[in-house]
């Protein structure tokens, strides 16, 4: 049961990620990959892994997302420069897209295929057994991406008070 | 299984049902309330005459909010020269999904065996019992910040598509105040969570059917009473209601973000709005005044702190509990209309000062306050 539902939300996946490369209109194109994050959100719940899913609504659609939409609606619309077919980047882009999925391929090669280490693994997604790990074993890690975080704020801040000034 | 499909059914119906019923007699409760406030007769001119007589039932003004839904279905639809038809077309229900989703985590009742209510149910269901909850998640709180990030999504896109300058400043206003308040709300949210010890709705609740000191119920309102006010703060300036309705405030910008539409589609976004205070109103008692439970009522019947006793039958309990909710989230919906009609609105510096500046410090010192406690009661 589940995997007919794991099989359609991956298709939808599939979809929204070609949605996002084919529209030209960047609204339509953010709106096509909100709804790739919600599918790839589908899948993770499907597969047991709820903080994974709920982690990827509220911070990848509820906080990234929100932030793109709200620059692209400020966006000026009378500039034409994203309805040209395709930008001086596209082969290179392209290269590196192929690698990408290259690496993801070797890679797929060596994961094990036996599903008990899959059952094993959404015990430990369980909100209790994920805050412990987080707070216990990756505490060091958190505290690095808040430090990342601080720097940001303060650039953020730089940034303003020099445009303010000049 | 085939129990488990009828229960939960029966669960979304009454889910959908509970929310769209309270939201237009919120509708109803907004006029006749201002009214009295301002010491006017009020909504009084809807009336449905009963056939082949004069009678005429006005039922003080009730039925105004069928002829609102009757206007909104039958009115004629304009569209404005949109840039972008199919986002126009989305936003209206990218702003209500989301906000009639939030219900499901939250608990309208304790536990349900059907088997107990009535004899000949019990062949059928046995000795199965449910949670009174559409999802039994325990993500809990989360899913509930996470699907009204979606919210704001649809009143952006609404805003961005119309193709007005109203709407934009409106959705400009909207996304900046409610991505600003939501973190207060959140760390308001998390202070709870450290007391609780739990991100479940329903364990919520039950950790709060407890007494403090013997007598006193263990609601939040009494554990966090400033959490309870900067959730209830941060609530209304999410919903974007008086006074923090700088999106949508009629003497400045028209409508804001929902200026350029009409007939139903504009009745999605009023609809959703009163449904927001429904879930809002159903958060607010399942988080800090003790959800489904009335004080000292248990599964088995009332236990006074005296010890006296009166034991109830299950079917009593259960409608006991459901009407506890029902009653109190019509009573905070109505709290929350209330302040509506008694403060101004702020302006525009003013809510992000309050915002940035008043109440995260705030959420921010109530949850250090609060770790604090946690820390040494847990420690000692």
């Amino acid at each position: 049961m589940s995997g007919a539902f794991i099989v359609f939300f991956a298709l939808l996946a599939v979809a929204f990620a070609a949605l996002v490369l084919t529209q030209r209109q960047p609204m339509r194109a953010a709106l096509a990959l909100i709804g790739l994050m919600v599918s790839l959100a589908g899948i993770y719940a499907c597969l047991g892994a709820h903080v994974v899913a709920v982690f990827q609504v509220l911070i990848y659609v509820g906080a990234v997302m929100v932030f793109m939409v709200y620059t692209i609606m400020l966006l000026d619309e009378r500039d034409r420069s994203y309805r040209q077919p395709f930008s001086r980047l596209g082969v290179p882009a392209l290269l590196v897209a192929q690698l990408v999925a290259a690496a993801f391929w070797s890679l797929l090669g060596d994961l094990p295929a036996t599903s008990p280490a899959a059952a094993a693994a959404i015990d430990l997604f369980s909100f209790k057994a994920f805050s412990l790990a987080f707070m216990k074993q990756y505490w060091l890690h958190f505290e690095l991406a808040t430090v990342l975080l601080l720097v940001g704020i303060l650039a953020a801040w730089t940034a303003l008070r020099e445009g303010r000034d000049g | 299984m085939i129990q488990d499909l009828v229960i939960y059914l029966l669960y979304m119906g009454y889910a959908i049902g509970f929310m769209l019923g309270l939201a237009t007699l919120f509708t109803w409760v907004e006029r006749k309330q201002s009214a009295v406030m301002a010491d006017r007769i009020g909504a009084n001119r809807c009336y449905i005459r009963l056939p082949f007589t004069d009678v005429k039932l006005v039922a003080w003004g009730l039925f105004h909010g069928i002829a609102d839904g009757a206007k909104m279905l039958l009115k004629e639809n304009f569209t404005p020269l949109t840039h972008d038809r199919f986002c126009y077309n989305l936003a209206p229900w990218l702003a209500a999904a989301p906000v009639l989703l939030v219900f499901c985590v939250v608990p309208f009742g304790g536990t349900l065996t059907p088997g107990n209510l009535l004899p000949p149910l019990h062949d059928f269901f046995g000795d199965r019992s449910y949670a009174m909850q559409v999802a039994r998640l325990d993500a809990g709180i989360l899913i509930v910040l996470s699907l009204s990030g979606i919210g704001i999504l649809g009143t952006m896109l609404a805003g961005w598509s119309s193709n007005n300058k109203f709407s934009l400043m409106g959705a400009a206003r909207a996304a900046s105040q409610m991505i600003s308040y939501e973190v207060s709300m959140g760390l308001a949210l998390i202070s709870l969570v450290v007391t609780y010890g739990t991100l479940d709705l329903n364990e919520m609740v039950r950790w709060q059917s407890g007494l403090l000191f013997g007598a006193l119920p263990a609601w939040g309102l009494f554990t966090q009473p400033l959490a309870f006010m900067l959730f209830l703060t941060a609530a209304i300036a999410e919903n974007k209601r008086v006074p923090f309705d700088l999106p949508e405030c009629e003497s400045e910008l028209v409508a804001g973000y929902f200026t350029e539409y009409t007939a139903m589609k504009m009745g999605l976004f009023m609809l959703s709005e009163f449904i927001e205070i429904v879930v809002i109103s159903a958060l607010l008692v399942t988080l800090f005044l003790g959800g489904y439970n009335l004080p000292y009522l248990t599964d088995s019947g009332f236990v006074f702190p005296g010890g006296a006793r009166w034991a109830l039958p299950h079917l009593a309990v259960v409608l006991l509990q459901a009407g506890t909710f029902l009653g109190k989230v019509f009573l905070a919906g109505c709290f929350m209309i209330q302040i509506r009609w008694s403060l101004p609105r702020f302006r525009y510096d003013q809510l992000m000062d309050f915002g940035w500046k008043f109440l995260l410090p705030l959420a921010t010192l109530n949850l250090v306050a609060t770790a604090c406690v946690q820390w040494f009661t847990l420690k000692g």
